[in-house]
């Protein structure tokens, strides 16, 4: 069998393919919509621009050592090409680029030094986020698994874990900083246009690691404050006939031990915050769409599709009364 | 030496394989020919009968090493032990009160009676050959394996059990040992009626008559139903409750949980002196403990939750945290909703669950008063 010089190409580009994939999309550290990523942006390329170019030489010397006229071979072999190419020049390389990475990096800087109006306090759960804004009002505002930023503001995050260390990273808005059981990190951050990103657990952190990831949604200021306000208040009234009897069933069976849905007797804490749950972009810290079929299968597959997460799975409904739950909560909005 | 020298060990070589290659063709022979008689009515010949006792008894003493011991002393506990042993073991072995039913008795080897098996085996042996059985004698082994607590109840009355005559028997057994009970017929509901429900379980004027069983007025109908049908199906294991449950038709189920559920009890709460642990487990049961995720009691538990939700108030101290062990040692994980139960189990520590236990003890359980409630109600 013969292959062809087109073969060659289709399989190097089939390979380079899930490289491209990479690197656009929600989760790209390539496309920088956050001011701490953009100022950190030209350092990739900048480093990658520099390799590329060394790498280039290197092949190009090799060739021209294998296979160029005598008169370069020799000059090749010299011991000037040694120390020049081979010591200095590597030595103003790296020197000049790791200069130029500490520079842009801002070492010693700290990440949470700038003045900020706004905080959202993030905890990194088993494994999911607990996201608390500050309402308008002032009081702490409970959510999850997602982080709203209001476009050219600067909002000071701060990170705290209560089990084992994660890393918050959204690559669109900034850089990663880890969650440390015990201590509280802080980074400021400020969304530069209105977009959604993802964002992910940087640091492993047990079994269900992978799946610990979140969504950011930078929107306009006018935008934001009205969702805050949105956000700060109860959750809505059931309108559906469905949806009423889904939250009857919710208190039967207990849900409330675990969830919070402000505006109701359901305060708990151990799980994610449910008051508007319907509102988020996504189920099981960006892990599922948020629909009520996502809810259904959340409730009682939640074993197989986050390993040993603190839910226990409710296998117990009818097929009825589980599409009422999922629309109760689905109508969280 | 020129005795045994190599031919010799070839010969003798040569010689064994013969023999082991014939014994093998006559043992199959004999198998195939059907000359050997396997019928219970011929006995065994003395000495296959004593290599197979000697077999037998150090097959016994070898396996229950290492078998330790729980405290026997409580009478309650070999009184609930004499239930089961009325149900399910006179059949067989008939009772001080009863004669072998003929037909059990043309066994062999027939089973022999209880009344001096304390005195041939330890503790550990009796508990070893009830959980275990013995091959090709008839002796069953206990059907939930993973309930040693039941079995040392029986253990517990079977060291009682010799110097019991029929009085003292049927005294211990709470009537169940009376009367004609060695007929192999479990009974299609007849019989089996509350009487033997209330004779381990209490009733209106009497406590369970031993914490392990729970006391049932009162109780949700639904999750009594549940309860006994989990038995039924094996999917809540105890050899004595899966017993009674595969009995009974599922009507005599049902109305049995209805019963219950209707039934009152005047029983006072137990007592409890140490009302700083009955603080604490009221402190779990309202609203759980944070910083351990363990959710509050109350929330499914209490007032207004499903009724395949068990209440709790007036339960025994000792059947809540056996029924919670039972939980987090994942004996009871078989079902949809010990599924719920058992991650958080999971997560209380001895000393929160004998709190619990203490807090919902010392609950009176009364018809129609409400059940408990978290905080901040709806």
């Amino acid at each position: 069998m013969r292959f062809g010089k087109g073969w060659v190409f289709r399989a190097i580009a089939l390979s380079a393919l899930p490289g491209i994939a990479s690197c656009s999309g929600v989760q790209s550290a390539l496309s920088p919509r956050g001011v701490e990523a953009l100022r950190i942006d030209p350092l990739f390329w900048t480093s990658a621009a520099v390799g590329l170019a060394v790498t280039l030489m290197v092949v190009i010397l090799v060739a021209a050592a294998l296979y160029g006229p005598p008169r370069w071979r020799e000059r090749l072999s010299g011991d000037r090409m040694l120390i020049g190419g081979g010591i200095v020049l590597p030595i103003i390389v790296l020197t000049g680029l790791f200069t130029y990475g500490l520079l842009v990096m801002q070492a010693g800087a700290v990440r949470g030094e700038q003045e900020t109006d706004a905080t959202v306090t993030i905890t990194g759960k088993l494994w999911w986020w607990e996201v608390v804004y500050e309402g308008p009002d002032g009081k702490a505002v409970l959510s999850a698994n997602e982080l709203r930023l209001p476009v050219g503001r600067p909002v000071r995050l701060r990170l705290e874990s209560d089990n084992v260390i994660h890393s918050f990273w959204a690559p669109q808005i900034a850089g990663k900083l880890d969650m440390i059981p015990g201590r509280t990190n802080e980074v400021v951050v400020e969304a530069t246009e209105p977009a959604v990103s993802r964002g992910q657990c940087a640091e492993y952190c047990g079994g269900a690691h992978a799946l610990m990831a979140f969504y950011v949604v930078a929107m306009a200021q006018a935008e934001y404050d009205a969702w805050l306000a949105r956000e700060a208040g109860p959750a809505v009234e059931p309108v559906s006939e469905e949806a009423a009897r889904g939250r009857e069933i919710f208190f039967e069976h207990g849900c409330g031990a675990c969830h919070q849905v402000r505006g109701t007797e359901a305060r708990g804490v151990i799980g994610p915050d449910l008051t508007h749950v319907g509102s988020r972009k996504s189920l099981a810290a960006g892990m599922m769409s948020n629909d009520a079929q996502a809810f259904a299968r959340w409730i009682v597959d939640n074993q197989h599709i986050k390993p040993e997460n603190k839910m226990p799975p409710f296998g117990q409904f009818s097929e009825e009364e589980l599409s009422a739950l999922a629309a109760y909560l689905d109508s969280l909005e | 030496m020129r005795r045994f020298d190599r031919r010799w060990w070839r010969a003798v070589a040569l010689g064994a394989a013969l023999a082991i290659a014939g014994a093998g063709i006559f043992g199959g022979l004999f198998a195939l020919s059907g000359l050997y008689n396997v019928a219970a009515s011929r006995e065994h010949f003395a000495i296959t009968n004593a290599i197979i006792r000697l077999t037998l008894t150090r097959s016994v003493e070898t396996r229950s090493m290492g078998v330790e011991v729980p405290d026997l002393s409580d009478e309650r506990l070999a009184a609930l032990g004499a239930r089961h042993f009325a149900v399910g073991c006179v059949p067989c072995h008939a009772s001080p009160g009863s004669k072998q039913n003929p037909i059990v008795a043309e066994m062999y080897p027939a089973p022999p009676p209880l009344t001096e098996a304390a005195e041939k085996w330890d503790s550990e042996e009796l508990f070893w050959i009830v959980k275990h059985g013995l091959k090709f004698t008839g002796m069953p082994s206990w059907p939930a394996l993973e309930r040693d607590d039941e079995i040392w109840a029986l253990v517990a009355f079977l060291e009682r059990l010799p110097a019991s005559d029929a009085e003292d028997y049927a005294a211990l057994a709470g009537g169940q040992g009376e009367g004609d009970d060695t007929s192999l017929d479990f009974g299609d509901g007849e019989g089996m009626t509350e009487a033997l429900c209330e004779s381990c379980h209490g009733n209106a004027d009497a406590r369970p008559v031993h914490p392990l069983a729970p006391a049932l007025a009162g109780q949700k109908q639904a999750y009594l139903l549940r309860a006994l049908e989990e038995y039924a199906d094996g999917k809540r294991p105890s050899g004595m409750m899966q017993t009674i449950a595969t009995a009974l038709a599922h009507d005599e189920l049902a109305r049995l949980a209805g019963h219950y559920a209707q039934a009152t009890s005047s029983a006072a709460p137990v007592g409890n002196p140490d009302v700083l642990a009955i603080a604490r487990g009221e402190q779990i049961a309202r609203n759980g403990v944070r910083e351990d995720d363990v959710p509050a009691c109350l929330a499914c538990h209490g007032e207004g939750t499903s009724a395949q939700f068990p209440r709790l108030d007036g339960l025994a101290p000792e059947y809540i945290s056996t029924q919670l062990s039972l939980f987090r040692d994942g004996v009871r994980q078989r079902s949809t909703y010990s599924a719920i139960m058992k991650p958080i189990a999971d997560r209380l520590t001895e000393r929160q669950i004998s709190d619990l236990a203490a807090y919902f003890s010392s609950l009176p359980r009364q018809p129609g008063t409400a059940f408990l409630r978290p905080e901040g109600a709806r």
